[in-house]
């Protein structure tokens, strides 16, 4: 299985969620957040006048001449946008396209900048793939890894798949 | 969800597409039904619609459950499967030839602890005939089940279960009501009559609640996978049909709301609900069905629907993770 956006930042946000996508149940989330998160998408696009850009499979929202830019609703969980931006970075990289990584925020909640910056180097790129292979053995595992309560499974789709 | 994402039509017209809204046209004018929170449509009477509309729905996840004129079940369209997962239904497939008698033990012992549990009421307040009926209930059906069994011996032993059910309606029900023998395709009195709606009307919910998982509606344990219909939905629904039809039932005909001379159709012996019947009927359904609680695993408020969709969460971990698979229990409320 190619690694997505999607799978890196559940790596990062949760292993039973990794497991349940990426092995194609994955259900169906009706949240007012991925509502907006949506929205936020169109008006993006509409706005640069440039639809996304899906190269292999994976999904740009915007490409500029310096920058690979995301946008995110909010800065909930900075690590796993941070990890999906290095690996759009690497896959450009490897279709000889190399640019920086800028990350924006329409609500900053944890932290007090809207804009954060990121690029690929040595260190992050062999990180990068030991992720990649990480994912590739938890995805492959015959049963998903039981799920531990946290205070952030209170709001997610799989919450009563998990739980029940 | 407290809201009630179902809208049932009685009359008969015409559906269309009218911009981003449905209309339903007749005699009477039209009127619109917000797409937005609606996921089922039942029409219960003639009504005519095109490609066009079914598109509409279809793009908008909306089932819809027909009905003739008499009540019975025509069939269901339901959007082309979002959720489709191959490895899910090889693996269900799988767990009908290794394991299909586990599964269907527990849903026999969930349709006994269930019938236990709302009979219990009655011997509670004062219906004492019920002893013996509540025991074997608790009891030797517990050691039956634990029997080595084919499964057309668990097959018997439900229909035990139902029949012993059913012959204990005389301890609590009006005399008018009482049940000879349970009498399917069509129906021949007025329990029977209501017994046969209400576990329709059950399973089509079942059917738009599997629908939200990925389970193959088609591979069942309990029924034979034979029956060419959704059968997953009847082995579902049956857990249910104690705490959502019956319970429905024994409301409105103790409390009168349902009475034979008034809501069910004289020319045919009172075999079918008349309109106004199923209008009370269905009421009474939809309040039950969307009735919340504290659920005690999830510790959040849930409805008896929303349940029924956790039903199909708890198989898919069977099937997948070997979790253990219990249906529904009216008094773990879990």
């Amino acid at each position: 299985m190619k690694i997505n956006g999607t799978l890196i930042s559940y790596f990062f946000i949760c292993k039973t969620k990794l497991w349940l996508h990426a092995n194609r149940i994955n259900l169906e989330d009706n949240s007012e957040d991925v509502r907006i998160g949506k929205i936020l998408h169109e008006i993006n696009e509409s706005k640069s006048k440039k639809a996304e850009i899906s190269i292999d499979n994976i999904k740009i929202d915007k490409l500029t001449r310096d920058y690979l830019v995301e946008v995110k609703k909010s800065d909930s969980d900075i690590e796993s946008v941070k990890w999906q931006v290095l690996l759009y970075l690497y896959k450009l990289k490897q279709k000889g396209v190399e640019r920086k990584g800028k990350i924006e925020f329409i609500e900053k909640n944890k932290q007090d900048k809207k804009i954060h910056y990121i690029d690929l180097d040595e260190v992050n790129e062999k990180e990068l793939l030991k992720i990649c292979d990480k994912i590739e053995a938890l995805i492959n595992a015959p049963v998903p890894p039981t799920a531990k309560f946290e205070n952030k499974c209170k709001k997610c789709a799989y919450y009563e798949y998990c739980f029940i | 969800m407290a809201k009630n994402h179902t809208r049932y039509i009685f009359s008969m017209g015409e559906l269309k597409r009218k911009d981003n809204s449905i209309a339903f046209r007749n005699e009477k004018g039209n009127f619109y039904i917000p797409i937005q929170d609606t996921r089922e449509l039942y029409c219960m009477n003639e009504v005519s619609f095109n490609t066009k509309f079914l598109d509409f729905i279809s793009k908008s996840g909306i089932t819809l459950h027909l009905f003739n004129y008499h009540g019975n079940y025509s069939g269901s369209f339901y959007p082309k499967e979002q959720l489709v997962s191959g490895d899910l239904t090889i693996k269900q497939s799988l767990c009908f030839i290794e394991r299909r008698l586990h599964i269907a033990k527990a849903i026999v012992r969930a349709i006994a602890l269930n019938i236990h549990e709302s009979l219990y009421h009655y011997f509670r307040h004062g219906k004492k005939d019920l002893k013996q009926v509540l025991d074997w209930l608790k009891n030797d059906l517990e050691k039956l089940l634990n029997k080595e069994l084919t499964i057309e011996q668990i097959l018997f032993v439900e229909g035990q279960v139902w029949n012993r059910f059913y012959d204990s309606f005389k301890y609590f029900l009006p005399e008018d009501f009482i049940m000879n023998k349970r009498v399917k395709r069509p129906p021949d009195n007025p329990i029977n009559a209501l017994v046969s709606f209400g576990n329709t009307l059950l399973y089509t919910k079942t059917i738009s609640s599997i629908y939200e998982t990925h389970l193959n509606q088609t591979i069942s344990f309990l029924h034979s996978p034979r029956e060419g219909r959704f059968s997953l939905s009847l082995d579902i629904s049956e857990a249910f049909k104690p705490i959502i039809v019956f319970k429905t039932i024994f409301d409105l005909v103790g409390k009168k709301r349902i009475q034979v001379t008034k809501h069910f159709d004289k020319s045919l012996n009172y075999a079918l609900l008349n309109e106004e019947g199923k209008k009370i009927f269905i009421d009474a359904f939809e309040t039950r069905i969307n009735e919340t609680f504290m659920h005690k695993k999830l510790k959040r408020k849930t409805s008896f629907k929303n349940c029924i969709k956790l039903d199909g969460y708890k198989l898919i971990k069977y099937i997948v993770e070997e979790k253990e698979f219990s249906p529904f229990l009216l008094k773990e409320k879990m």
